[in-house]
């Protein structure tokens, strides 16, 4: 069949087209406006602005001009940006020089570099891995929550 | 980390990685992950073999080669590639879908304003009797 040759050629020239670059590392450019909430496995560049909530299993990178608005949850947190709200990492949170900070950092482990600015808490409690998941039919951790809503 | 990034900046949601929001911005996004909310760019949208959407996407060209449904709106050029899916309405000022390809919903086409090929102001008729009035005596 004559038709079969032609359809050929055209896969093959449309195959460059569709070879995606195979990186994991999802990237959120600087003129990207995010409302809502990013979740998932992998790792995260960002230097966009976010406004809502990062849950992820794997690195989170705000990178200097980034500006985020709500919560980040991950793995590892690394911050160059500002963040407004709270941040809480399974394994370590590094703040560098550029980030600006406003609002509570959960992790177990933490540095922060000379220049950095946190306007905030600290909590590095043993089990800090549900910091903001309130279980329901717990009594006492309602004192600790109503106090931390007046806040913001 | 950042050895990937070109110099003309590419978003780049990845394969396990889900937003459910709003995007918006003057940027091109590649998505090999899953984006439900609403998308929209002055840039490019590139929806890759592994990248689902449930969104209306507006940008300048909607290449799809995963799965979209909701409605897109490009302002150049629309491709659906033989593995791409779209289920929703389409507007574009130009569309390319290739064999193979699911199209379900309507298509509506962006029409260029046409160019100004509209009768000049000033007809032919009158100028002869301009003419006539230079050479008076």
């Amino acid at each position: 069949m004559p038709l079969f040759g032609k359809k050929k050629n055209e896969k093959i020239t449309e195959r460059p087209k569709t070879a995606p670059p195979q990186n994991e590392t999802s990237y959120f450019g600087k003129n990207l406006m995010i409302k809502g909430r990013i979740s998932g496995n992998g790792n995260v560049i960002i230097l966009g602005a976010l406004d809502g909530e990062f849950n992820l299993r794997g690195r989170v990178k705000v990178a200097q001009p980034a500006k985020i608005k709500g919560e980040v949850k991950a793995d590892v947190i690394s911050v160059n940006g500002s963040v407004q709200g709270s941040l809480a990492a399974r394994e370590r949170i590094h703040l560098d020089r550029t980030a600006r900070i406003e609002g509570q950092i959960t992790t177990p482990k933490l540095s922060i570099s000379e220049g950095a600015a946190f306007d905030g808490e600290v909590s590095m409690g043993e089990r800090s891995s549900k910091p903001s998941e309130p279980i329901k039919g717990h009594s006492a951790p309602d004192a600790i929550n109503t106090s931390e809503l007046a806040k913001k | 980390m950042q050895k990937d990034i070109p110099a003309d900046s590419i978003s780049l949601l990845s394969k396990n990685v889900r937003i459910e929001g709003e995007i918006q911005g003057p940027e091109n996004l590649h998505v090999e992950g899953y984006l439900k909310g609403a998308v929209e760019l002055s840039g490019d949208i590139f929806i890759g073999n592994t990248g689902i959407v449930e969104a209306d996407v507006e940008a300048k060209n909607i290449i799809i080669q995963g799965e979209v449904t909701g409605n897109v709106k490009a302002h150049r050029q629309l491709e659906i590639h033989p593995t791409g899916k779209l289920i929703g309405d389409c507007t574009a000022a130009s569309i390319d879908i290739k064999e193979g390809a699911v199209f379900e919903g309507r298509s509506n086409m962006i029409r260029s304003p046409a160019p100004a090929a509209g009768p000049r102001p000033g007809p032919a008729g009158s100028r002869p009797s301009q003419n006539q009035k230079q050479p008076p005596e």
